[in-house]
């Protein structure tokens, strides 16, 4: 038998897997990894078939381990991470051995880091998933985030493929790329155009459910559009609540909303999105959907 | 009128605004969709107004997949329908429903008028969304049509009935809402332990009985 004992966890750290789906019919979102190519990333290093993951948000993780020697790969954004007191490359695979001691601070860059070991974190899937969605309180660790004095039980996986590589968004200054959005029409030719233009700035206010934009010039302040019928959403969406404020919804979004939504993060450039820090600037640049199909063509 | 919702999925969208004739055409399409899914197609979701049609781009096209919707949207074949009926007890005001007298107040009725106006017409669950199990009934006669209130309640416990905008919606879960709280029920459409976790559908019909 094989543990994690969490002695340390920033806020925003569950477990997640690849995510739930096919539950939108019955009001339940995806949930799943912030950033995917960095929750397949962490597997690819490890050349092993991995099971959950630990996401842990901006302030990293600190876990003891205990069992038999097992890999582990870590990966995402670029946290500052010590195996023992040694410092370990990022991202990168390791062996941890019983009572080893796994110290995860943040870097450089990013909000999101994955964990992952070849072994599954031995919770109950909820629907098919491992995937916590804190916010209605499903799946993970009893539906909640995951925090100090929290011990995850390990157990062997039952054979899988190794994915060969993690490719993902090439993203890293550029501008965000979307899809003009549902509601892309109620919004004034002229404030769709300032869009394009404005720098945004990522606020604090940023969780699994959705990241607030700080708006400088307030370009949706008197845009405020009311009385839509309630509508889908997926993640990516930025919908502009009544006071202005944009907002990205993220894997934890709920399946439909009643806020205007302006515009559409593309797959691709999801993944790179959940890494921009609180205080970075962000622009958005329209693409068509055969253009953001292209994109993925590439990038597969 | 169909248009993309990001890369990854299309939205099937019947009107504007919600009436009986708008969302059955959504309820419908999803049923043939569901009935015969395209190629690509990884999900299909009905809405009040609107049908999302989740796909993989490596499958497909946008403009194949809309092709083949639209086909499906124009057929003139009737559409499978599973629907059920479900009769929901409500305990009325009281501690769970704090708005159930204001509201009675609101539309100029003794809250027994209210009560029996409320549960005059067999309603259709509109669509399931915004939480886990959360439906959407109605129409009520647009006699009962009131806003929803100026402030949100940050939490309402699952069971909750909830009443604006002609319509009545059931919390399946604990939700923040702005609608008005009438009444309790324990009839919870969610279950996360069974698959599928929910037992009320879009197209079923619905009455509403004092518990």
């Amino acid at each position: 038998m094989s543990s994690i004992a969490i002695t340390r966890a920033s806020p925003l750290t569950t477990i997640q897997d690849i995510g739930r789906f096919g539950m939108l019919a019955h009001g339940i979102g995806p949930s799943g990894p912030m950033d995917r190519t960095s929750f397949r990333e962490a597997e690819a290093v490890t050349g092993r078939h991995c099971g959950a993951a630990i996401e842990f948000g901006p302030l990293g993780l600190d876990i003891v381990y205990s069992g038999a020697p097992r890999m582990i790969g870590l990966a995402g954004g670029s946290f500052a991470a010590r195996l023992n007191g040694r410092t370990l490359e990022w991202p990168t695979d390791a062996e941890v051995s019983d009572g080893d001691v796994l110290s995860i601070k943040p870097g450089s860059s990013g909000n999101f880091g994955y964990l992952r070991l070849d072994a599954e974190i031995d919770v109950p899937p909820v629907l098919g998933s491992r995937s916590t969605n804190a916010v209605v309180g499903l799946g993970g660790l009893s539906g909640r985030a995951l925090t100090a004095g929290d011990e995850l039980r390990l157990k062997d996986l039952p054979a899988g493929t190794i994915p060969s590589d993690a490719t993902g968004s090439s993203h890293e200054n550029g501008p965000i790329r979307f899809i003009w959005g549902i509601h892309a029409d109620q919004f004034p030719l002229d404030l769709r155009m300032t869009f394009c233009e404005t720098r945004f700035v990522i606020s604090p206010s940023i969780d699994r459910m959705g990241f607030r934009l700080t708006d400088p010039e307030g370009i949706f302040t008197d845009a405020t559009i009311l009385g839509l019928v309630s509508d889908a959403v997926v993640a990516g969406d930025i919908q502009i609540l009544g006071d202005g404020t944009p907002i990205v919804l993220m894997a934890d979004h709920q399946p439909t909303g009643g806020y205007p939504r302006i515009a559409t993060i593309i797959d691709a450039d999801r993944d790179a999105f959940s890494q921009i820090r609180p205080g970075r600037p962000v622009r958005f640049t329209p693409v068509s959907v055969d253009h953001a199909h292209g994109i993925a063509r590439a990038l597969s | 009128m169909l248009m993309p919702l990001g890369d990854r999925a299309l939205l099937v969208r019947y009107g504007t605004v919600l009436d009986a004739a708008t969302n059955r055409a959504a309820t419908e399409l999803a049923a043939r969709l569901l009935d015969a899914p395209p190629t690509g197609v990884l999900e299909i979701a009905p809405n009040l107004i609107s049908v999302l049609v989740r796909y993989d781009p490596s499958e497909t096209t946008y403009a194949r997949l809309a092709a083949e919707i639209g086909l499906l949207a124009n057929a003139q074949i009737p559409a499978p329908s599973t629907a059920r009926h479900h009769s929901v007890p409500i305990f009325y005001g009281g501690t769970g429903g704090p708005d159930f007298e204001p509201v009675a107040d609101q539309l100029g009725m003794t809250p027994e008028a209210f009560v029996s106006a409320h549960q005059a017409d067999r309603l259709t669950v509109l669509a399931v969304g915004f939480a886990p199990g959360f439906v959407y009934c109605g129409l009520h006669a647009p006699a009962l049509i009131i806003p929803r209130r100026s402030t949100v309640r940050a939490q309402v416990p699952a069971g909750s009935v909830l009443f604006a905008a002609g319509q009545t919606a059931i919390a399946a879960t604990p939700i923040p809402t702005g609608w008005s709280v009438i009444g309790r029920t324990h009839m919870l459409n969610f279950d996360p332990d069974e698959n599928p976790p929910t037992f009320m559908r879009a197209g079923d019909t619905v009455s509403l009985v004092s518990a």
